[in-house]
């Protein structure tokens, strides 16, 4: 088992809500790893990054700072996936 | 995979869900729409559902999502005429259709099971949208 952690900022207009959610829940679902996603500018406690209306809840929206934590064989892969889906501002 | 049937007395509305619903998954979710009577008019048709849940039959199960009243009804009796082996992996969901759609269809998409999915779907009802 490994752990990996991040802290990244959502620049999509329309924050972690509908399409980038969908995304977002789709990259985390191709991994093994337990996943958990927190609002940081919220400061909400941590989510199931695999439930799309967990992920809804937590409201994120643009500049809105994100805690990404994953625990499992392929931790550190999800996490790097996940980073790069939003540092790519979700394919947009 | 599971499959999605998405039940209104409108065809539009029907058709418009299932694009929503697709959209979000880039194809990777079998959803299909049974709106209407028939293509123009208004109302539910056993026939259309049916033949929708055949196309959406997958070994892992079909999720029905459907408006109100007799969407509801007609959906119990097409499920009724599929083989009785298959009738038992369709569920009929108590969600809501438009955001319980959208919710089924990305759970769905990431391979979660029938129930799990319904399961996320029913639980839309309970979503703030006035974050």
């Amino acid at each position: 088992m490994s752990a990996a952690t991040i802290e990244i900022e959502v620049r999509h207009e329309a924050g972690l809500h509908l399409r980038p959610a969908a995304l977002f829940l789709q990259t985390a679902g191709a991994y093994g790893a337990d996943i958990r996603v927190r609002n940081i500018t919220r400061d909400t406690p941590f989510k199931n990054a695999k439930s799309m209306l967990e992920v809804m809840s937590l409201a994120v929206k643009q500049g809105h700072l994100i805690e990404l934590k994953a625990d499992g064989d392929d931790a550190a892969e999800a996490i790097e996936a996940l980073r790069e889906l939003i540092d790519n501002n979700f394919g947009e | 995979m599971i499959g999605i049937v998405i039940v209104s007395h409108s065809p539009l509305i029907a058709e418009g869900v299932k694009q929503l619903a697709s959209e979000m998954t880039q194809g990777r979710v079998k959803i299909l729409s049974a709106g209407g009577l028939d293509d123009t008019t208004i109302g539910t048709n056993t026939e259309r559902i049916y033949r929708a849940l055949l196309e959406a039959n997958t070994s892992d199960g079909v999720l029905v999502l459907a408006d109100l009243g007799s969407a509801v009804l007609s959906s119990q009796a097409a499920i009724e005429m599929l083989p009785e082996a298959d009738q038992n992996h369709v569920l009929i969901s108590n969600a809501p259709l438009v955001e319980g759609a959208i919710v089924a269809a990305v759970q769905a998409s990431i391979g979660e099971a029938l129930e799990a999915v319904n399961a996320a779907a029913e639980a839309a009802s309970t979503m703030n949208k006035l974050q």
